[in-house]
């Protein structure tokens, strides 16, 4: 017999490494002279969409066509230190970085543009890679005229900033602090399953999602990252189990290790909440893993919804699941 | 032992060893690297490639067996420069994240809709279901294909 349940969870997540520890970015922009806008950061792209991300704060602060944005670095060969791609913190930090420092170089072609046109500078016009002087739309520039003339004078369109926010150590007796971490994220799910009581299998049916992003940059990437994320807790709330007998895995593989294959995945609806009430660019925040979470303690509560069993273990097995019913039944 | 095979409409002829696995010959010998080891054992779908018109796992195919064999890779996919329409609807779709299991998820793709190029969502999900992704949740994948099979439907339709 197939028996509905719905659960639901709630989590907040504290992102970036907080607790007095010295996170920081640093990115560096260069506007050059063959059309080109180099942003360098040592940031790595684990798939996430970093770099997407990264090019289109660039490309917003410097109003442009993000395709004139060349990465330079992904290593600290090339780059300084943008920290490393964990903890939920590269679009807060990284992003930050690249902002501040696409601002620095915005404050830059304001300052050689005004020169140029002899013009007060809040009365240029900036866009679309071009500066063109306020009393006369006919006189204009385009950044790498602009980057050749600085690099005439013996300077370059180019600056580099740093995000190094304060953070603050948690009281040893009481775990508080001012602000533990940078920025909390917030993530409600409601899980609709399926728990079949002859098999004990449980299906996952819909996934609605509301996710608490600040600003998502990139829609389609915080899509992915929410599919993505609570597939992966799907997987721990119902089939990843590693067995260890005497310090050794037994089930080092994928036919005895389960994730979630392409069969085992349920419908998604999600709600992108922008309020843009972090310090994030843009007022974004980090929600690599926050979207993970909420799947184990939502898929535990719509078993408890359709068989009446608090299961407190996981992953929630078929085995578990028929014990449990046959434990309620005694 | 030589053998002679093609390789993305390409004829090859490679000096191999006997335990010489498919995967390694593309990889090594003839360097098309864009077919991914995962798991060597057939569980992943990594190293999905297309053989003489069939999925294989190019890890558990041994050189030697594919001796006379047509083979088609990620590699041999665009035409000219112009990406595959699989490709194009993975990247519409931003299906693709880390990318590993990418080129496997395509070649399946690619058989799935060659035999079949109006699937259902369930027969997607079976035509994939070889195919291990860990980032992506598979829904972007699925919205690909469905792409992919509009795109390519409409296309034949020009051609007639």
């Amino acid at each position: 017999m197939r028996k509905k349940g719905r659960g639901m969870a709630t989590i907040m997540f504290g992102f970036g490494y907080g607790e007095g520890f010295p996170d920081h970015s640093i990115a560096e922009i260069e506007i050059t002279t063959d059309q080109k806008i180099k942003l360098r950061t040592a940031g790595a792209d684990v798939g996430q969409g970093f770099l997407t991300t990264m090019i289109q704060i660039a490309a917003e602060v410097l109003k442009i066509d993000s395709s004139y944005i060349e990465i330079v670095g992904q290593d600290t060969h090339q780059a300084k230190n943008s920290g490393s791609t964990s903890a939920t913190r590269q679009t807060f930090f990284s992003g930050n970085a690249v902002r501040e420092a696409a601002e620095e170089v915005m404050g830059m072609i304001y300052h050689h543009g005004s020169i140029y046109f002899n013009s007060n500078h809040p009365e240029l016009t900036v866009k679309d890679g071009e500066i063109y002087a306020c009393d006369n739309k006919e006189e204009k520039i385009s950044y790498w005229e602009l980057a050749e003339i600085v690099k005439q004078k013996g300077d370059n369109l180019q600056a580099e900033a740093s995000f190094f926010p304060k953070t603050y150590v948690p009281d040893e007796k009481t775990g508080q602090s001012e602000k533990n971490y940078v920025a909390y994220t917030f993530m409600t799910q409601v899980i609709d399953i399926e728990v079949d009581t002859d098999t004990g299998i449980i299906e996952v049916m819909n996934v609605y999602t509301a996710l608490d992003v600040g600003k998502a940059i990139n829609p389609q990437n915080v899509h992915g990252q929410i599919e993505g994320g609570t597939v992966q807790g799907l997987g721990m709330a119902l089939m990843e189990e590693q067995v260890i007998k005497n310090g050794i895995t037994i089930n080092p593989d994928m036919t005895n290790y389960l994730v979630p294959s392409i069969q085992d995945i349920p419908e998604f609806e999600s709600t992108l909440i922008e309020n843009e009430d972090s310090d994030g660019p843009f007022g974004a925040k980090g929600i690599g893993e926050p979207t993970l979470i909420a799947a184990c303690p939502a898929v535990a509560n719509a078993v408890y919804d359709a068989i009446g069993v608090r299961i407190t273990s996981l992953p929630i097995t078929p085995e578990i699941i028929l014990n449990s019913l046959e434990e309620n039944n005694n | 032992m030589k053998i002679t095979l093609t390789v993305n409409g390409e004829k090859r002829e490679v000096e191999v060893k006997p335990q010489t696995r498919l995967l390694d010959l593309l990889r090594e010998d003839l360097g098309l690297t864009g077919t991914k080891e995962g798991c060597g054992k057939g569980e992943c779908g990594a190293c999905t490639v297309i053989m003489n018109n069939k999925l294989v796992a190019s890890c558990l195919v041994l050189a030697v067996q594919a001796d006379q064999s047509e083979i088609l890779t990620i590699e041999g996919l665009n035409c000219q420069d112009e990406l595959h329409p699989i490709q194009n609807a993975f990247i519409n779709k931003g299906a693709v994240q880390c990318g590993f299991c990418i080129p496997g998820m395509i070649m399946s793709s690619k058989q799935l809709l060659d035999e079949n190029i109006n699937p259902t969502e369930a027969e997607i999900k079976r035509g994939l279901s070889g195919n291990i992704c860990r980032c992506t949740g598979y829904v972007k994948i699925i919205d690909a294909v469905k792409e992919a099979a509009h795109k390519m439907r409409s296309r034949g339709e020009d051609d007639v």
